[in-house]
């Protein structure tokens, strides 16, 4: 319900009805009624109207800014864009990541062999995300990570791999320049 | 005394008893769901019986098997009867106050009369006052004999909070003993069948609420101060006291002091729903000229039709208004509703003179 906005003159007395209180109640009770008639409405009739929502069941829309847990961005012929170069090891504050690189081929690009994330120390924070050179790491929109095993939290290459025409937003988002726009 | 007689009565204990239990455990759903509803929630309603959620109904189930299953703990140092004994007695006073209200019109059946009411006392009034006083000495016991100094204040609060609104309250009732010069409560509620006549037409039915406005407003405001709620819940105040007088209580006995405060909720429902708004009476219809079934499911229906939108009118102040301070809490007590409820005696005495008194 969007509010209107109401000056309050502290330096004013309080008229007498203000000083009664009985009325500020009844005014209190009102708003207070109305929230409650309106959600009840609401429910009753199938158009809820309350800002929580019924979380896993019901889900909410992320901005394009939204970081969810770092994954690996898949080319369509199915190898991955990180040439295991190494700076969002570097990059990451928790020390989450671990790059183990390999040559492939003729012995001029590299791969990387092992990329695990131990998503329980990442704090998805993105700063892999912006050290990447290759477009390579990028932050999805996915959350929902937890696990009640330690193995359960380390999160293998092929794991983290995925198609770059899954994460539409957060690619689009990076090559605006985070939506910065620049004038 | 026959046996039938016996069995009546304890027919109507059991009914009344009942409904106070149940009523009390509903409002704990009632009062998180209306909170919810209040604040643009949900509320409770994950808990499910084999996909039953029933609007979240279940989760009374689980607190009550919650509250057994828990430890029933006594610290060092506390007294352990009087630590056991002070919920029971702090939750007494809701379940008995009921007794001597009516909560359906009388009826004859196979020559013997019945009256939908526990007790019909003589002073039925005199008895809720009595009764509902009790409830502090619960209060009283359950922080003395914690041993601890968060109970003893949060105890020290409800006392002087709950004898200060006593007399507001005591006061307030006089009102309408005036008005309708009588303490049964059953015949306050017959009298209250009848209309205010304008040419012959009824115009308004002559609830307590049309004689004694400001007696309503000061008795419910004393009543929700002794059911020690928001904005009047200084004993319990959790950022200051933790939880007050019942803080070194858990399990059972500590769901024993919150079924007593719902209970209370009802019953003060209950006894504003008599004394002000006719009781089962509903207005325009004369239920005393209907057959016994249908007088009855009606009169019974209306009377809990009336308690439960109090009970509704009650969770909702309390979602509104925030905590009094405590020096704020005794000045609205003694000087604001005491000397309006004393000044509501003489106003009363002269409205009663303009109409040339209540007696036919």
């Amino acid at each position: 319900m969007p509010g209107s906005v109401i000056t309050v003159r502290r330096d004013q007395a309080e008229t007498l009805l203000a000083r009664i209180y009985l009325w500020e109640i009844v005014k209190g009770c009102v708003i207070t009624a109305r929230h409650f008639w309106r959600n009840l409405i609401g429910y009753m009739i199938g158009r809820r109207r309350t800002f929580v929502v019924n979380w896993p069941e019901e889900k909410v829309g992320y901005s394009p800014a939204f970081r969810g847990m770092p994954v690996l961005v898949q080319m369509e012929n199915g190898a991955e864009r990180c040439v295991a170069c190494g700076l969002c090891e570097k990059a990451c504050p928790t020390d989450c990541i671990t790059i183990f690189p390999e040559e492939v081929g003729d012995g001029i690009q590299r791969r990387p062999k092992v990329f695990d994330i131990a998503i329980d120390r990442c704090m998805f924070c993105g700063l892999c995300e912006e050290a990447c050179p290759e477009e390579a790491i990028v932050m999805s929109r996915r959350v929902e990570v937890a696990s009640i095993t330690k193995e359960g939290c380390l999160w293998h290459k092929e794991d983290l791999l995925t198609p770059a025409s899954e994460l539409p937003i957060r690619l689009g988002h990076i090559r605006n320049g985070y939506d910065r726009s620049p004038n | 005394m026959d046996l039938i007689s016996i069995l009546i009565v304890v027919a109507k204990v059991a009914f009344v008893l009942i409904v106070v239990l149940h009523f009390g455990a509903l409002m704990t759903w009632a009062e998180r769901k209306q909170a919810a509803l209040i604040q643009d929630r949900i509320g409770p309603n994950r808990i499910n019986i084999l996909g039953v959620k029933a609007l979240g109904l279940i989760q009374i189930m689980a607190d009550g098997l919650k509250m057994i299953m828990k430890e029933d703990f006594i610290p060092a140092g506390a007294h352990r009867l009087y630590h056991t004994l002070a919920p029971a007695i702090a939750m007494f006073p809701a379940l008995v106050a009921l007794a001597v209200v009516p909560f359906g019109p009388s009826f004859d059946v196979a020559g013997r009369h019945i009256e939908l009411q526990v007790a019909n006392l003589d002073v039925g009034i005199l008895f809720v006052l009595a009764v509902s006083s009790l409830g502090v000495y619960g209060i009283a016991l359950a922080g003395w004999a914690s041993n601890n100094k968060y109970s003893l204040l949060g105890t020290v609060r409800a006392t002087a909070q709950m004898i200060s609104y006593e007399i507001p309250m005591g006061l307030a009732i006089i009102g309408i003993v005036m008005t309708y010069g009588t303490l049964e409560m059953n015949k306050i509620v017959e009298l209250q069948g009848e209309y205010f006549r304008l040419g012959g037409l009824p115009i308004l039915p002559k609830w307590g609420i049309f004689y004694q406005p400001l007696g309503f407003v000061l008795l419910f405001t004393a009543l929700i101060a002794e059911t020690k709620r928001t904005p009047f819940d200084l004993p319990e105040g959790e950022s200051e006291l933790v939880a007050g007088f019942n803080v070194e209580y858990s399990g059972m006995k500590w769901g024993m002091f919150f079924l007593g405060e719902f209970a209370s909720i009802v019953v003060v429902s209950a006894l504003v729903a008599t004394l002000y708004f006719g009781g089962w009476q509903i207005p325009y219809v004369n239920l005393m000229a209907l057959p016994a079934l249908p007088r009855v499911l009606l009169g019974v229906a209306t009377f809990f039709g009336k308690v439960i939108v109090l009970c509704w009118l009650q969770l909702l102040v309390r979602w509104t208004l925030p905590r009094f301070r405590y020096d704020q809490l005794m000045h609205l007590g003694w000087k604001r509703l005491m000397p309006l409820a004393i000044a509501n005696l003489p106003l009363t005495a002269a409205w009663i003179w303009m109409l040339g008194g209540m007696k036919s």
